[in-house]
């Protein structure tokens, strides 16, 4: 498998997915025009990863600013695979956020409360 | 027995097949299920995606509307900022002469008093005239609070020269001295022709005579020296007549000075004891243009001719200019007033709401022919502020003192003046009826000049 990365664009975060250190993180706004389908590369990837190729340790680091609904959807289907896939693997998350972005930080907490066997670490920029 | 086993085997097929159906069943019974939890699963986590998302959309509208407040009030600061500023340049060029203080501040009023005239006046040229925005008044507003602007660079000396004979000192007291000197020269040359035996008398008579003659040739040189009456061309002859007097200098001229003029005394090749001229023109009183960027003063699309000298400080020179004070080198160096004010409005990054400042701030000395500064427009090329701002420049600066020399006009005298500038086009002919039939000129009047100066006025002689 080969390591993952998008450009950030105007409404669109930075996506890097690195197999060899085992690091995922995505930094920016999330608006696409079709969040599904923005995103499928990316949940295809930690499919694959997480089938055979994950590091010992996994970290995601996640510093999104603003995102719409339907990024929020996709986001708790992405802790869903995490979820699932911590049964098997370490994985730490970071939900990085701007003091200032107060939606961010809640944001945040309500995905710490839902997921409760996830490790999510709240980390201000 | 047969049948009977057959019997039980067909029981025993029975029970496993309905065995079957009912694992099949309860399979199906638990796929339903599952089903059913996760949708219900689904739509919970729905609504409470639905109900989170509503928070953060108000939460960032919250936001938005403080962020557009907070820029809001950023904008309004800077606004304030910026006209503060304007008024700040305005009221040092305001402070800076004497004589026309409150000109910069004066000009924006009647400006403004005659833009929401001519935006409200639905006929004539003024049809297609409309001032609607706070932006388009403020355009016009900062175009007149600027539109001297350029004086922040005029020399002072120039600005208020009150004299023929002033640099930045009225030298008229120097010729007076020189007079003194010859006053006495003659009385001394009175005493030696008596020494040497001549009849006294009639010596004293010649004194008299000489001093008399004197005294008449400074008062004529010193009422050449006042820029309120015109010199003819026998006054200007009169007065080379008399700078052929002499005295003799005994004194290094060339000591106690600065480096600068140092040079341009030496250009004359001083020596003593010198026999002088009482008044003249000499290499020294030249200062000559230096650094002047002919180039981009073309670029600029200036039409006005460069005199080759900086400034001409001769006396004859000084003293044989025929209408004021001001030499055409002068003059030149209160023209570029504007010629500055272009050069820096032009370069000021104005926002696409204000981008007219430069044109209607400084096209106040175009005429509607061509024969106006810095750039020769014509009625055309200037639009309604810009000759607006004309009018205003002129009714203000007749009725309060545009030269040192020069009393403050009464309204009916500066209304006749514009008439005249009007009937040659060198004003918008359709602003000064306006300005007249709007009875702008009497508010104005009542509000900005002495009550001596506010008289009669018959307009209908200028509306016909």
């Amino acid at each position: 498998m080969e390591n993952l990365s998008i450009q950030e664009t105007k409404y669109t975060p930075q996506i890097e997915l690195n197999k060899d250190t085992g690091i995922i993180s995505m930094e920016g706004k999330s608006y696409p025009e079709n969040t599904f389908e923005f995103y499928e590369p990316v949940m295809k990837w930690l499919e694959v990863y997480f089938d055979g190729n994950a590091q010992e340790k996994t970290t995601v680091n996640l510093e999104i600013i603003y995102f719409n609904s339907s990024s929020s959807k996709l986001f708790f289907d992405l802790f869903d695979l995490l979820e699932e896939a911590s049964e098997e693997h370490s994985i730490q998350i970071n939900w990085i956020y701007d003091e200032e972005n107060e939606s961010a930080l809640e944001a945040g907490e309500d995905f710490k409360e839902d997921f409760e066997t996830l490790t999510i670490n709240l980390l201000t920029k | 027995m047969k049948p009977s086993k057959s019997k039980e085997k067909k029981n025993s097929q029975e029970n496993v097949s309905e065995n079957k159906l009912i694992n099949e069943v309860e399979i199906l019974r638990k796929n339903f299920d599952d089903t059913i939890d996760k949708l219900l699963k689904d739509i919970k986590r729905q609504d409470k995606i639905m109900a989170r998302s509503d928070k953060r959309q108000r939460m960032e509208y919250d936001e938005l509307q403080k962020k557009l407040h907070e820029v809001q009030e950023l904008q309004l600061a800077q606004k304030e900022l910026m006209d503060s500023f304007i008024k700040l340049i305005a009221g040092a060029i305001d402070a800076k002469s004497r004589y026309t203080g409150g000109h910069c501040a004066r000009v924006p009023k009647l400006s403004m008093m005659l833009a929401k005239s001519a935006s409200e006046c639905e006929s004539g040229i003024f049809k297609d005239f409309k001032l609607e925005t706070e932006d388009q008044f403020r355009e016009l507003d900062i175009s007149s609070w600027l539109h001297d602007c350029g004086k922040v660079v005029t020399p002072e000396y120039v600005i208020d020269k009150a004299t023929k004979l002033e640099t930045i000192y009225n030298r008229i007291h120097e010729i007076r001295t020189r007079f003194e000197v010859i006053h006495r020269d003659k009385t001394i040359e009175a005493l030696n022709r008596k020494l040497k035996g001549e009849d006294p008398i009639e010596v004293d008579k010649w004194l008299k005579k000489e001093h008399s003659k004197l005294l008449k040739e400074f008062e004529a040189v010193a009422n050449a020296n006042v820029g309120a009456e015109f010199m003819k061309e026998e006054d200007i002859n009169k007065i080379e007549n008399i700078s052929q007097r002499s005295w003799i200098r005994h004194f290094d001229n060339t000591i106690g000075l600065a480096y600068e003029e140092k040079q341009r005394v030496l250009r004359d090749n001083p020596s003593t004891p010198s026999m002088e001229k009482l008044l003249s023109d000499q290499k020294r009183h030249i200062i000559q243009r230096e650094h002047f960027d002919h180039e981009s003063y073309k670029k600029m699309g200036f039409t006005t001719t460069v005199p080759k000298d900086l400034y001409n400080l001769g006396e004859l020179y000084n003293l044989s200019v025929q209408k004021g004070t001001l030499t055409q080198e002068e003059r030149f160096k209160i023209e570029e007033h504007v010629m500055m004010t272009l050069q820096m409005l032009e370069h000021l990054p104005f926002p696409e709401n204000l981008k007219n400042v430069p044109l209607y701030a400084g096209a106040h000395h175009e005429t509607l022919i061509g024969t106006g500064y810095p750039r020769g427009l014509k009625k055309e090329d200037m639009p309604i502020p810009s000759r607006i701002i004309a009018i205003a420049d002129v009714f203000e600066a007749l009725t309060a003192s545009d030269r040192p020399y020069k009393e403050p006009k009464t309204l009916s005298e500066a209304i006749k003046i514009l008439s005249f500038m009007v009937k040659d086009q060198h004003l918008d002919a359709d602003i000064f009826k306006l300005f007249l039939q709007s009875g702008i000129y009497n508010t104005y009047a009542k509000e900005y000049l002495k009550e001596d100066q506010i008289d009669e006025v018959d307009i209908e002689q200028y509306l016909n």
